[in-house]
């Protein structure tokens, strides 16, 4: 109100404008001369996603990768942006996986901190955000394309197709095992959970698998998951998918499935810190879980499609600094910023609507597992989505290992209406959202 | 004479630090100031609740339900902002009044279990159906407060500093109702219900009536926080009603006190300044919930009538040096 009365209205050109100002402060030690370019000042890169409490998992392993990401790009000479050399520097905020917590730290980082960018997980949290994108304009990423929508014009995907290429474990799945007929499915009833049931819905039906009940959907507060397991197993299914469940419901539900006896096959989106949950079963019990999340010292990840700097030494480096923490997200955000800085090379610009612009003018993208395309626009009302292949991992020998990878548009291009049945089933549509 | 005009001065002075603060904080520290007013209403509801010597689990998903309903009567019904808080607070008064009927066949632990259970069955249908509630991923663009001129000055709402002085406001002045309630014999039958209810039985006080009024009451006001919470974010969802907030409630209220309404309201703003600025500060928000559990021992052992029992006793020796004043300058004036 103040900042009213002395003729500072909030306008999107006024807060990304105070924002650069406050940053404005280093711009003199740009005019220090460097030894092939200009010293530019850092760019302020935001990371808000949960660091704490259940979601946690895919917040923190990202913020370590991206910090090695940063290190080596850093040590590299930074980027050329507009013929300055330019070091990154990354500003972390911790949502809580809280949209009220995420709205706060949102509006820090842009109006505070001065970031030209912001890394988030999504879910929850990107509806408290929202309306800041909306007022603001500042470029944010999610890893949850079911946050994107016709009117998200500044959220993009760049890492994740989160849930469409679980398609490609099912597919996988089925034609090396076609002894697998039946399936179980169960999941936490939130914005991650459902439409990764009916993607699976999707992927078993095209692959012609039977569900023998309807999934099983329980609260995200629950810890108890014997009843849960029971009844999924009562059914003596081939197949018990685990859906897009968080970590913390992983590793209880495969300890049930191990206690209970169950010997079948297990497809899941993610196996994160799988060496955990052999720990607490056995190598045996795991051996031929399917996911989707590799390991990144698999010899895979060396094809020259891969467009993911050096994966092996990432991965060699973040296991030395965090043994045990390698999860699905500690490679992504890095991922996300290999896409960005890209794109600001090509703009000559750090601002958000001109890396935006860049980012999507040719309709594709380097995608950490090979060239993609901006897709989405049929599914979730608009093309925000870098969609192209995707591994399908298997555990064998109490190990990680690609199998294949596959491309997500194929199976898109002749399966797309059954998702999209199933879409909308689950409420998932744009028009339901 | 000179104490009403103390205390006039008092009230005046901490009107103006509560207008002048959010201008000595940064904007995000402006946004957390919101939320913690808001907050504030909430424990301050709670305690009320706590005064017939019932603790309830559910106080977080009722301030949801006042969320949830504000939320659908501007979008389904397109209802004035400021009339669908009122609303949802009746809501929320309403759902606590239907309530009431089962659990109040319910005292101490059992009413403190059912509680949890229906605040849990109201979670679930949120979960459950997605029209109208959304579903999991609740309800969002919501309304917000309607952006108005006074004269030179502009209320643009989605700035925390706008909000925050609307927000003062209606907390302002529940927590005056509150405070009014609680001097009201209505208060004090409150008071008697829980310390001797067999008294006040006797004495032909329907000590179930004051129960739930005090819980209907209690959850009206909750209502209205979650509704300043609904406009503001612009989004509600069921896991931000979930028990994690409950727990938090519960340590404010242990932590400040319950014997005055200033006691939890203390216990929030310190905990918060914990948890928003110190352990964001020095990055040691993994240690939060080591230093949420510490203090809490620590309270429970060390000062178990809360921080509010050192406000009294710092009020108490002003108010004793005060008198010793008086009385030495009454011996020193000749004939007094």
């Amino acid at each position: 109100m103040f900042a009213n009365f002395l003729g500072k209205s909030q306008t999107r050109r006024k807060f990304l404008g105070s924002a650069s100002a406050f940053a404005g402060f280093s711009a003199l030690s740009s005019a220090l001369p460097g030894r092939a370019l200009a010293q530019g000042e850092p760019i302020k890169i935001g990371f808000l996603a949960p660091l704490t409490g259940p979601v946690a998992g895919w917040g923190k392993p990202g913020l370590d990768g991206v910090q090695i990401w940063a290190e080596w790009v850093n040590a590299a000479g930074g980027i050329n942006v507009g013929g300055e050399s330019r070091m990154f520097e990354f500003i972390s905020y911790d949502n809580e996986y809280d949209p009220s917590k995420a709205r706060t730290g949102a509006t820090k980082l842009i109006q505070e901190d001065g970031v030209k960018f912001i890394m988030m997980l999504g879910g929850d949290t990107w509806a408290g955000v929202q309306p800041v994108a909306d007022r603001t304009g500042m470029l944010f990423s999610t890893l949850l394309n079911s946050d994107l929508g016709p009117e998200t014009t500044t959220l993009l995907a760049p890492a994740e197709s989160h849930p469409v290429y679980n398609v490609t474990g099912v597919e996988w799945m089925a034609e090396n095992y076609p002894d697998l007929k039946t399936a179980v499915m169960c999941a936490q009833e939130d914005a991650l959970g459902l439409p990764s049931v009916a993607t699976y819905l999707a992927a078993f039906e095209a692959a012609g698998i039977e569900m023998l009940e309807d999934p099983i959907l329980f609260d995200w507060e629950t810890t108890d998951f014997a009843p849960i397991v029971t009844r999924m197993l009562s059914s003596d299914p081939d197949i018990v998918s685990l859906d897009t469940c968080y970590p913390d419901y992983v590793h209880p539900i495969m300890e049930q499935l191990f206690q209970q006896g169950y010997s079948g096959q297990v497809i899941s989106c993610t196996a994160d810190f799988y060496g955990q949950i052999i720990e607490k079963t056995s190598v045996e019990f795991v051996e031929g879980m399917i996911f989707q999340f590799p390991d990144f010292d698999d010899p895979a990840m060396n094809q020259d499609f891969i467009n993911f700097q050096n994966p092996n030494k990432f991965w060699e480096v973040y296991n030395e600094r965090y043994p045990g923490q390698w999860g699905a997200v500690s490679w992504e955000y890095a991922s996300i910023m290999d896409i960005w800085s890209a794109a600001a090379v090509e703009a000559g610009s750090v601002e958000p609507d001109d890396v935006l612009s860049t980012l999507l003018a040719s309709g594709t993208g380097k995608h950490a597992f090979g060239d993609a395309s901006w897709w989405g626009e049929d599914l979730f009302g608009v093309d925000h989505t870098l969609l192209g292949n995707w591994p399908v991992v298997r555990i064998e020998g109490g190990k990680a290992r690609i199998k294949e990878f596959r491309s997500v548009p194929a199976w898109y291009d002749k399966h797309g209406e059954i998702l999209k049945k199933h879409m909308r089933a689950y409420g998932q549509m744009p028009d339901q959202r | 004479m000179r104490s009403v005009s103390g205390r006039v001065g008092i009230w005046l002075l901490l009107a103006a630090v509560l207008v002048l603060l959010p201008h000595a904080l940064s904007f995000s520290q402006q946004e957390i100031l919101v939320f913690l007013t808001i907050n504030i209403l909430l424990v301050a509801s709670y305690r009320l609740l706590t005064l017939t010597g019932e603790w309830s689990l559910g106080h977080a998903v009722i301030m949801g339900v006042g969320a949830y309903a504000s939320a659908l009567y501007t979008k389904e019904f397109g209802i004035f902002v400021p009339v669908s808080m009122v609303l949802g607070a009746c809501t929320a008064a309403l759902v606590a009044m239907i309530l009431s009927y089962p659990l109040f066949r319910m005292k101490g632990f059992y009413f403190l279990i059912g509680s949890f259970a229906a605040g849990e069955i109201i979670r679930l249908f949120w979960n459950r159906f997605r029209e109208p509630f959304g579903g999991p991923k609740g309800i969002k663009r919501i309304d917000p407060m309607p952006d108005f001129d006074i004269l030179v000055w502009q209320f643009d709402f989605f700035e925390p500093v706008s909000y925050y002085y609307f927000s003062a406001v209606v907390v302002g002045a529940s927590l005056w109702l509150m405070w009014r309630i609680e001097r009201s014999p209505v208060g004090l039958t409150f008071h008697a219900v829980h310390w001797q209810d067999k008294l006040a039985e006797a004495t032909g006080v329907n000590v179930r009536a004051y129960r739930t009024l005090a819980f209907v009451v209690a959850s009206g006001f909750a209502g209205l926080s979650g509704a300043l919470l609904a406009h503001y974010i612009g989004a509600v969802n069921p896991n931000i009603f979930d028990l994690e907030l409950m727990v938090f409630v519960l340590t404010w209220t242990i932590i400040g006190g319950t014997a005055t309404i200033y006691g939890p309201v203390i216990g929030c703003i310190a905990l918060t300044i914990v948890n928003e600025i110190v352990l964001r500060e020095f990055g040691l928000e993994q240690m939060r919930p080591f230093v949420y559990g510490l203090l809490m021992i620590v309270s429970v052992l060390f000062l178990p009538k809360g921080l509010e029992s050192l406000v009294q006793k710092g009020l108490a020796r002003i108010a004793s040096s005060g008198l010793d004043r008086d009385m030495g300058r009454e011996r020193e004036t000749p004939g007094s």
